[in-house]
């Protein structure tokens, strides 16, 4: 498979405003809808008083509880079911009208009448609650290689540390719509979802209508980073259900402020770490973690999971803990787990190599882990020590000890490094390949472009396997009326479609390929196929001076063009030979103010080894969007709950800081291209790796710049003093 | 979207604008980028919306020793206006550490001043704050307040001003001209911001209907050699102060014959640092002068639960301030 850097499919469309979002359908009639809010974070629904509402200009129709109790009870439905309230901000009622202003008004003049009941907003009023939930994501909980405990008695050094992280929000920039209406039995439902599939099979189990009776489109997203997944869900039944009611399509888009309590954040952290050594070797590792969830449902972020496969040792334990609050859920957010969790390792690390008195680098080096030592398995392939190299070189590591601490007009310059790590999964998938009888090529697939590429890689992968132009192919995703295809969320859907595309072409490819051999008119009919070869749009001879055209060879056959489909199953990731894990080595330049305490990230250096880099100029920019996210994370953004009401403060970006232009540096990305044989097309996933690691880069450079150690995110003025 | 509406009329003539702006429910829109996100997210719901960005209030003259913007000047302009940049500097660097370019396009220099805090409290109408609904209470005086002031505030409101521009402007010690239905008057621009009282804690201390038609600075050319604004931020653009320090010197004969310095980020106004300005006339424009404007500038500062770290960085910003005005020449 070549690797090619090609343009976006959709850029321009995206760029000149042609391509249209879900939320922007608009149907005739359409009615706009606003949710009804709840002012106390604890208690229970009560009554809703709209009789002044209804008497509003615009109709208003009110949805309730009522009226989602004809739905069949899921995790999905419950909070529209069940009157309990969880979290301050959590929709009570929805309220459609003739336009979103007069639904906004309706949805002012409802009375709620809630019996309060007291709150615990924060976690650390609780921390005596906490308690351990079985998985975190596929992964066991709490972990034990060897005894931990005992290795910790005889380390000749032992780094205890405790590390937290805030609450983020994952804001891509189009907010969450729904779009809905029904035709008889059948609904369509244009929405932002990450799983087109995944909200097809919940709209029919709580409907109970036949998943074919159900479209659910979702052709292009500005974003999702995690949050266009479950907890969406039942705001946009509600829009169904008022569609249903009024018999008219019914549009709903949460506001920039709902999405700070609606639609999932990552999880805050306490992470408590003890590091052993014995030799500059570890010898063991604890890592222990409490992190938020809310009292309406669970979910634990992998965050110490990635301790288990990162370095050699051989006594490890893990656990992980959750404490229920009333605030918003969490949900996983890009690089879950291995941002919070590096962060703490990493930072820890760091600390360790200081007391050694060794360089950060060499100690990481030392402690390579040649094979899985949790699943005793060889890595699908490690490159590692080639990023650590790579990035180390480019970036000027060794001049770590001139420039430490020195000045730059009013900056003291401060160099940091840490590792990256990221699961290469894939999940079952189906994909369709058309070749048309004008040599044009259709290419299908139900899985999602969250903005990073999906439609670039899927028509690239068809194209290069069938030797035509980009501009010959036309990609088609986002439809459950085409076949089964991902969900779109951690970095698997191009490992995903890969292996798909891969069979369906080649079954298009066999049969190319018999039509032209068998046909004594053709020029390589009685040709040997495997000497045949696709490209510059022909089937080709690759030993003689032979070749014909696709559209001919097609013509041979059929005036209809051939269509090809392939499936691939879900891989059971426990049950392979190899452990794939992508990785990387982030290394940054920062500067702080010594008086005023500023920080300011300078250079970042980031040498990824993902496997095969399909398409270099989309994954430059995956690596830098991430890593900008990663910034974001390590010294700009935090979600603060009011103790008091649990009311989200500062629900807007004029509070909620994310990193600005000015704020991005030079980014410097090495991409190390892997063969990995155990990978299909050695695909792994990208898209996560540069959301970790840099935190704890950060850190660590504001600790080289001015001795300061900090154990928290985000990095703050505060912090530095 | 918000569901209140309200009427919109559009003034040509000042005397018309000011007859409409007495009504009660009435609000003036200048560059409206601070009314109607306030507008937006119901934390302010006018009757009457007066647009008067288009009044011929706009112009920057300099005549004299004396500097006039007009109230709907768009910070832009002000910031590019070579009679700004040559006499007055520390304006234009104040206004350019302001909002964005965009922002900055389309807000006036009258509207900057009068823009409400950006407490997070108050900018959520569920909220309890004082500010915005008189007797409710303050939530971030005992909640989330790294934002809140270190001067002059009560039990009934901690909040800072936000102005960036003002803070300049107070260093420069200028004076804001208003103009109601019944006449004009001045106001030295320190005077425009009350202090908090215990259940109410207005931003402005103008009365109903009346109008910024201009500010005025009169003899601050003499510090255009040694004035800067230095803004402390979280972020490296587009963010409010955390901690700011306009400081503008006259430096005769190596010695400090003059100081101005006035803090924003710390309380409901611009805070002028008198003790500070104080103790450096007279000195020569050294370390140790500068460290002891420093010291004196966080003294009777009163801090609360999460803004502490507020105080050595006023200090050092003091100082660092001074330094990069004693500099320049
Ligand atoms: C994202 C963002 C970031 C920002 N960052 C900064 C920053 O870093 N520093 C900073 O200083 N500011 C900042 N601002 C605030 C911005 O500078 C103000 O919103 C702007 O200056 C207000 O001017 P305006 O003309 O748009 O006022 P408007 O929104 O039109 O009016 C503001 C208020 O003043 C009243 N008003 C306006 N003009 C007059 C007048 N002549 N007489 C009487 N009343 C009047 C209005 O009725 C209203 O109450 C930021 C704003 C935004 C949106
Ligand atoms: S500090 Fe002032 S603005 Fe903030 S909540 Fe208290 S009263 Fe309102």
């Amino acid at each position: 498979m070549k690797d090619r850097t090609i343009a976006r499919y959709e850029g321009v469309l995206k760029v000149t405003g042609q391509a249209r979002y879900e939320g922007e359908t608009s149907p005739e009639g359409l009615l706009h809808a606003a949710l009804v809010e709840s002012p106390v974070s604890c208690g229970e629904l009560e009554s809703l008083d709209a009789s002044w509402a209804t008497a509003l200009r615009g109709f208003p129709t009110l949805v309730t509880h009522d009226d989602a109790a004809s739905l069949k009870p899921s995790a999905a439905t419950s909070l529209i079911r069940e009157k309990a309230i969880h979290f301050h901000g959590q929709p009570v009622a929805l309220v459609a009208a003739a336009s979103l202003s007069e639904a906004r008004e309706a949805a002012k003049a409802i009375n709620v009448s809630i019996a309060a009941r007291t709150a615990l907003t924060q976690m650390d009023q609780a921390l005596d609650q906490a308690y351990a939930p079985a998985m975190v994501g596929r992964f066991p909980a709490a972990t034990r290689r060897g005894d931990s405990t005992r290795a910790l008695g005889q380390a000749e050094l032992v780094v205890r540390r405790s590390y937290t992280t805030a609450v983020n929000n994952h804001h891509p920039m189009e907010p969450h719509a729904v779009v809905c209406w029904w035709e008889g039995k059948k609904a369509v439902v244009h929405t932002c979802t990450q799983a087109i599939f995944g909200t097809r099979a919940i709209i029919a189990h709580a409907f109970e209508m036949p998943p074919a009776d159900i479209r659910v489109l979702a052709r292009y997203l500005g974003g999702g980073f995690g949050c266009k997944g479950q907890l969406w869900w039942p705001w946009m039944f509600w829009a169904m259900l008022a569609s249903r009611k009024t018999d008219r399509p019914v549009r709903l888009e949460l506001s920039r402020a709902q999405m700070f309590t609606l639609v999932g954040r990552r999880q805050e952290t306490t992470q408590d770490l003890a590091l052993g050594f014995v030799d500059g070797h570890l010898t063991a590792i604890e890592h222990d973690v409490v992190a938020q969830t809310s009292t309406h449902a669970e979910f634990s972020d992998s965050t110490a999971v990635y301790t288990r496969f990162l370095y050699a040792c051989p006594n490890v334990t893990t656990r992980h803990r959750l404490v229920r609050t009333n605030e918003p859920q969490p949900v996983p957010m890009r690089a879950p787990g291995t941002a919070p969790g590096t962060f703490a390792l990493e930072s820890a690390m760091d600390e360790a190599a200081e007391l050694l008195g060794i360089d950060p680098l060499e100690l990481r080096l030392n402690n390579f882990a040649d094979h899985d030592q949790e699943n005793g398995r060889p890595w699908s392939s490690n490159s590692l020590r080639e990023c650590y190299r790579v990035g180390a070189e480019r970036f000027g590591w060794a001049e770590r000890r001139t420039r430490s601490a020195a000045k730059i007009g009013r900056w003291k310059i401060g160099f940091g490094m840490a590792t990256t790590l990221y699961p290469a999964i894939r999940q079952a998938c189906r994909a369709r390949v058309a070749l048309r009888a004008d040599g044009s090529l259709l290419v299908q697939c139900g899985t999602q472009d969250m903005g990073s590429g999906t439609y670039t890689a899927l028509g690239q992968i068809a194209a290069d396997a069938l030797g035509l132009p980009m501009d010959k192919v036309t990609v088609e995703l986002g439809d459950t009326d085409l076949p089964d295809g991902p969900f779109s969320g951690g970095s698997q859907v191009t490992a995903s479609i890969f292996p798909a595309v891969d069979a369906a072409t080649s079954k298009l490819r066999a049969v190319l390929t018999s039509i032209a051999t068998s046909d004594p008119a053709s020029p390589l009919g009685g040709k040997p196929p495997e000497d045949l070869e696709f490209a510059d749009g022909m089937i080709r001879s690759r030993s003689g001076n032979a070749g014909e055209r696709l559209t001919d060879v097609l013509a041979r056959a059929t005036s209809n063009g051939l269509e090809a489909e392939g499936e691939i199953p879900a891989t059971d990731h426990q049950k392979l030979a190899a452990t794939g894990m992508g990785y990387g080595a982030i290394f940054v330049e920062i500067g702080v103010d010594p008086e005023l305490w500023e920080i300011r990230v300078r250079r970042v250096c980031g040498a990824f080894a993902a496997g095969h880099i399909l398409n270099p100029l989309l994954a430059r920019s995956q690596y830098i969007g991430g890593l900008i996210g990663g910034i974001g994370m390590a010294l700009h953004e935090e979600t603060v709950t009011d103790a008091t009401t649990g009311s989200i403060l500062g629900k807007s970006f004029t509070d909620y800081l994310i990193p600005v232009h000015a704020d991005m540096p030079a980014f410097d990305i090495a991409m190390i291209d892997e063969n990995d044989p155990h990978l299909p097309g050695g695909v792994k996933g990208i898209g996560m790796l540069g959301t970790a690691g840099i935190q704890a880069a950060i850190a660590n450079a504001v600790n080289d710049a001015i001795g300061k150690r900090v154990r928290k995110l985000p990095i703050r003025i505060e912090d530095c003093l | 979207m918000s569901s209140a509406s309200f009427n919109y009329v559009r003034a040509t003539e000042l005397t018309d604008a000011l007859s409409q702006g007495k009504r009660p429910g009435a609000a003036y829109l200048a560059g409206g980028t601070d009314l109607l996100q306030l507008w937006k997210a119901s934390l302010t719901a006018p009757q009457d919306v007066i647009d008067i960005s288009r009044l011929p209030l706009a112009d920057i003259t300099r005549a004299g020793d004396r500097l006039v913007i007009g109230a709907m000047a768009r910070l832009s302009d002000v910031a590019a206006h070579p009679e700004v940049k040559a006499g007055h500097p520390l304006i234009c660097d104040a206004i350019l550490a302001s909002a964005s370019g965009q922002v900055r396009n389309l807000a006036t220099a009258g509207g900057n001043l009068l823009q409400r805090t950006r407490c997070p409290y108050f900018s959520d109408a569920g909220l309890a704050c004082n500010k915005r609904d008189p007797g409710s209470g303050c939530g971030a005086r005992d909640g989330e307040n790294r934002h809140a002031v270190l001067f002059g505030g009560s039990s009934g409101c901690v909040a800072t001003h936000a102005s960036d521009l003002a803070v300049a402007l107070a260093a420069l010690d200028a004076e804001i001209a208003i103009s109601s239905a019944s006449g004009e008057r001045q106001l030295a621009l320190s005077d425009l911001y009350p202090l908090p009282g215990e259940t109410t804690a207005p931003d402005s201390s103008l009365r109903p209907g009346e109008m910024i038609t201009a500010i005025r600075i009169v003899g601050a050319e003499r510090f255009a050699p040694h004035s800067t604004y230095l803004k402390i931020r979280d972020r490296a653009s587009f963010e409010f102060a955390v901690v700011s320090v306009a400081a503008a010197l006259r430096i005769e004969d190596g010695v400090i014959a003059e100081a101005r310095l006035a803090a924003g980020g710390v309380a409901s106004l611009p805070w002028r640092l008198g003790r500070s300005e104080a103790a450096l006339i007279g000195r020569a424009p050294t370390e140790q002068a500068f460290a002891a404007a420093g010291e004196l500038a966080i003294e009777g500062a009163r801090p609360l639960e999460g803004n502490a770290f507020k105080i050595p960085l006023l200090r050092n910003a003091v100082i660092r301030a001074l330094q990069t005005a004693g500099d320049q020449s």
